[in-house]
Parts: structure tokens; sequence; C-alpha cells
């Protein structure tokens, strides 16, 4: 794992390398477009390496549900605000998205799962994020059509290890959009260019 | 403008809230209000004020057109709690009560330039549909207590929408003293760092062996 540390012969006090670089993000979940219902919420959490720590802000939450009129698309302005610090760019942050359907009985319905890196590059980035959802077989999928209740899966895991994708058979779900502005503090001060 | 080790960044926002498309509804009026974190404050600028009341325009764009200006500088230590604009958005309906039409919120942007947004706005839903006729027949549809309740993310999973109308937005920004804090915003034109002038090097000849000074 690559970490800060001064170079051996640099003659410095402490208390300057021990300057952690923190990174703000800044923005919302905007909503969706492209999922075939309405009345969509999404779970969000971040996903974070070990060395990074969140400072400030709440790291994960769940959105309104919004019953849209205006066509296939949804609106959340779901605000993030996070300050995050670090000693290392390993386990740069993810976030991890979890869109659900809510009917008018009440019932939740998984729509479909995506992650996204977090951007590095400072400034203001409108991030689109392609959802999935995990495939039954083919009664599974009639009964989901009717009833509702697909395949979910056990375990968030599966949406952000890479290791173990290679189990599932999925199928597209819509497209969630969001908005984030990075501000970046003492990354240069490391050497480390973005 | 003082070149010393500043203690505080500014940030400038101005701009105008430009029109809203609404399918239903006339007479529309906004009420707007710019809210920060705790290490934020307003030096200069009106942090809440009340538009005009605009009717749809008769041409095909139909329209609401309220290009109310606003101004106003943050100063701060920390970029968490970056100030949000809250607008919430009144009409009248077919009956002509005063009904809310929509409510939306976004960040100020944090790179300085110039940017136009298009936000969705939406209103709660009622809880059941007997609660809904009686809210469109009295006219009392279900509204937020607190419109700054849409700046936050506690609280928002219980809350049920229904996504209706647009308004637009046009930021302009400016900071001061950000880049001195070492906060990189991915801002292109930096400005010159004003710092004291280097004195120019005088070169120094040593004299060799077999050589004099003179």
């Amino acid at each position: 794992m690559v970490s800060f540390s001064p170079p051996p012969s640099f003659q410095v006090k402490k208390s300057v390398w021990t300057l952690m670089a923190e990174v703000h993000i800044i923005g919302q979940l905007s909503g969706t477009s492209g999922f075939p219902c309405a009345s969509l919420f999404c779970k969000w959490s971040l996903q974070l390496g070990g060395g990074w720590k969140v400072v400030e802000g709440v790291s994960e939450g769940q959105t309104q549900a919004d019953q849209s009129d205006t066509g296939n698309t949804s609106t959340w302005c779901h605000p993030i605000d996070l300050h995050l610090s670090t000693r290392g760019i390993q386990g740069w942050p993810r976030l991890l998205l979890q869109v659900y359907r809510q009917d008018d009985l009440g019932r939740v319905d998984l729509c479909g799962y995506g992650v996204t890196h977090v951007p590095t590059r400072p400034g203001h980035h409108t991030l689109v994020c392609h959802t999935w959802r995990p495939v039954g077989t083919f009664g599974e999928e009639v009964r989901r059509a009717f009833l509702g209740g697909g395949p979910q899966l056990l375990s968030t895991e599966f949406i952000h290890s890479s290791l173990e994708r290679y189990r599932l058979h999925t199928i597209a779900a819509g497209l969630v959009h969001l908005e984030l502005g990075i501000i970046l503090r003492n990354f240069e001060k490391y050497g480390v260019i973005y | 403008m003082s070149v010393s080790s500043p203690s505080v960044f500014l940030v400038n926002v101005m701009g105008q809230i430009e029109c809203g498309r609404f399918l239903n509804g006339d007479n529309l009026r906004f009420h707007c209000c710019f809210t920060a974190g705790h290490d934020w404050e307003v030096v200069t600028g009106l942090e809440e004020f009340m538009s005009q009341t605009a009717c749809r325009s008769d041409d095909e764009r139909q329209v609401f057109v309220w290009n109310f200006p606003f101004d106003i500088t943050f100063k701060s230590t920390n970029p968490f709690g970056w100030p949000q604009v809250i607008l919430s958005v009144y009409g009248t309906d077919f009956f002509g009560n005063t009904v809310i039409m929509g409510y939306t919120a976004c960040h100020v942007p944090i790179t300085p330039g110039k940017y136009t947004r298009r936000l969705t706005t939406f209103v709660p839903e009622s809880a059941s549909t007997v609660q809904k006729l009686l809210s469109w027949l009295t006219g009392r549809r279900p509204e937020f207590l607190d419109p700054k309740l849409i700046a936050q993310g506690r609280g928002r999973e219980v809350t049920r929408v229904r996504s209706q109308g647009e308004v637009t937005i046009t930021f302009n920004v400016m900071m001061k003293d950000f880049t001195k804090f070492g906060y990189d915003c991915g801002a292109t034109g930096k400005t010159p760092y004003l710092a004291v002038q280097p004195q120019p090097q005088r070169s120094v000849t040593v004299p060799s062996e077999g050589q004099s000074e003179a």
C-alpha cells in the first residue's frame, strides 16, 4: 500500500509531514432516467479504503421517493457534502447506489445497483451511473413482472468488489445522474498530480 | 486587499433566477433562501427574499419570467457546508387558492465562473388518495414546514414527492483567498500570488589562486 512518508534525506520538522491530504465532495444525487417504473428512491453509501477517514458529513443516506409526472425521469435533489482526509490514494472513495421503487401499498422492490468512483480531478462533474439488477429464471422474471420481488443481492459487497462479480447474471436497469463538485487539498505537497 | 496570510476565504455568488416552466398553475412567485454550514457566515447580501408575481407568457413558450437578481458574499474557513440555494415556488391553482408549486435546491457552484442550472422542482405527495382529493378541493396541499429540509440529507427517506416543473438559475461565482488555504477547486485562471518580490542576487566572484580581488 502506497502511503505518504517523508524521504529520509529531507530535514524537516515532523509537524509538516502530519498534514493530511483532504477531499471535499459537494454535490447532489440529481435523479434518474430510463427506469421503467415510477416512485423511485435510492439508498446511497460511501465506500472508503482503509487509510481514509470521514471528518465531517454523513456517509450514507436514503433519498426521497419521487413519483414523477415527467416521463421516465425522477428527481431527488439529495445533497451530498463530505469532508474526508487520507494518508494515501489507495481506496479512493466510491459511491454505492441501490435504487428501489415503492408502490402505492408501501412495498419496496429492487430496481438497480450501481457503483461509481468519486472523480479525482477538482471541479464540477456531471456523472451518469449505469445500474443493473440480477436476473432470475424465466419463471422468476414472469413473477417479478406481475407480483414484484425479483432476486436481490444478499450483501452489498458484490456491488463494489471486483472479485466475486463473475458469479452474477444481470440485466441493465436505468441511469442515475449525479452532480459532484470536488475540492482537493494538500495533494501536490505529496507529489500527487491529478 | 491585504497580502498577509488570510484567516478566511470569501465566496461571492451573484446571478439571476431567470424563469420557470410549469404545466399547471398561474401567478407564480418564489421564496428563495441561501443556507450554509456552521463555519460559514454572510458578509454582505440578502439571505432570504421573495420574488414578484409572474403570469404565464402569452406566446408558445408558456414560461414564467422573474429575472430576479441576487448578490451575496460568504466567508468561511472550511468548504464543508458549502452554501446552497433553496427555492419554494407558490402559485394559484384552478380554484384560485395559493398552493405550493415546487421546491428545489442546489449547491452554489464550487468553481469560479458562469453557470446556468435547470433545476427540476417537486411537491410533497399526500399520504392517501382520499387526502389527495380533499387537498385538491380545499386548496390545502401538503407543504414542508421548513423548506430547509430539502437542503439536508437527513429525514428525506420519509418524504414522498412528485416532480413537476423546472426553474432556470444563472450563477456567477468569484472567490478570494481560496487557493491560499491550499484548496484546489479546479479553477483554470489562477490569480498570481502576491508575494514580496525576491531581491536580485548579486553575482559573487571568488578569486581563484593567483588572482587578487581587484
